[in-house]
């Protein structure tokens, strides 16, 4: 996986493995049915829409009832996009994608999205204990810590520490 | 004249509590990265880069950070759009 900026900073290039952009493809189908189809009481779903009240049941139930379907929709759209990104037929080869500001931050939110419900399928719950228990699932902190890696190195890109 | 001027203190009190009431609190949670936060913060709110993170080294250190104070709705904005962007928000009333 290699990131590099486009010209003048205004974007990204993301080159990709094929098998690394069939992951990719296939985690954000993952991320995308998981906002579709998610049981309520999925507490990977309360990851991605938390209660904005949580010492008031009332305001919390219209909170959710007001952003809710807003919100998934844009999840699932920033979801579908990466998963049609990188959907591809043929082994072997690269796979090279290029994102302009807005495509990027669908990307950036997108890998959040899939690090929140990953994390909570694996059991991140406190940063002390992140690289505790590590035989519980080795492919999903894997993928974890992949997603972390593409992120940062798209905001290295995207917003490089001047000086 | 000691006089006008506390009674102006107070009315700017006043009027900071009654415009001020709630406020969008952000939660440190253990997945997101700390570049990240700090470039949401400068992207969404517009905020110069020390000031976007020195908010997200608060979130880190203390738990929590309010990112914004207002009247209800504007904080619920930033809440869903903080949730848009996979941070942890909250509202809350403002303390007196």
């Amino acid at each position: 996986m290699i990131v590099a900026g486009l010209g003048g900073g205004e974007g990204v290039r993301i080159v990709l493995e094929t098998e690394e952009a069939m992951l990719l493809s296939e985690l954000a189908d993952q991320v995308d049915s998981v906002l579709l189809l998610g049981e309520a009481d999925d507490p990977a779903l309360g990851r991605l829409l938390p209660n904005a009240y949580p010492d008031d049941h009332d305001a919390a139930h219209d909170y959710t009832r007001y952003t809710r379907d807003s919100l998934v929709d844009g999840k699932r759209q920033a979801a579908q996009r990466v998963r049609d990104a990188t959907a591809v037929e043929e082994h072997g080869g690269v796979v090279q994608i290029e994102l302009d500001q807005s495509e990027a931050w669908g990307w950036l939110t997108f890998l959040t999205d899939l690090r929140l419900i990953l994390a909570e399928r694996v059991g991140i719950v406190d940063e002390d204990e992140a690289d505790a228990d590590e035989t519980r699932d080795d492919y999903l902190r894997a993928a974890y810590e992949w997603a972390g890696f593409v992120q940062g190195s798209m905001l290295e890109v995207l917003d490089p520490i001047k000086g | 004249m000691t006089l006008t001027l506390e009674q102006l203190d107070t009315d700017e009190a006043l009027r900071a509590a009654v415009e001020l009431p709630w406020r969008t609190v952000v939660w440190d949670d253990p997945v997101n990265l700390m570049t990240y936060v700090s470039y949401v913060f400068r992207s969404y709110f517009g905020l110069p880069r020390a000031e976007a993170e020195r908010l997200m080294l608060l979130v880190h250190t203390e738990g929590r950070a309010i990112v914004a104070t207002g009247n209800r709705e504007a904080m619920e904005r930033h809440a869903q759009a903080m949730h848009g962007y996979g941070l942890q928000a909250t509202v809350e009333r403002a303390e007196p």
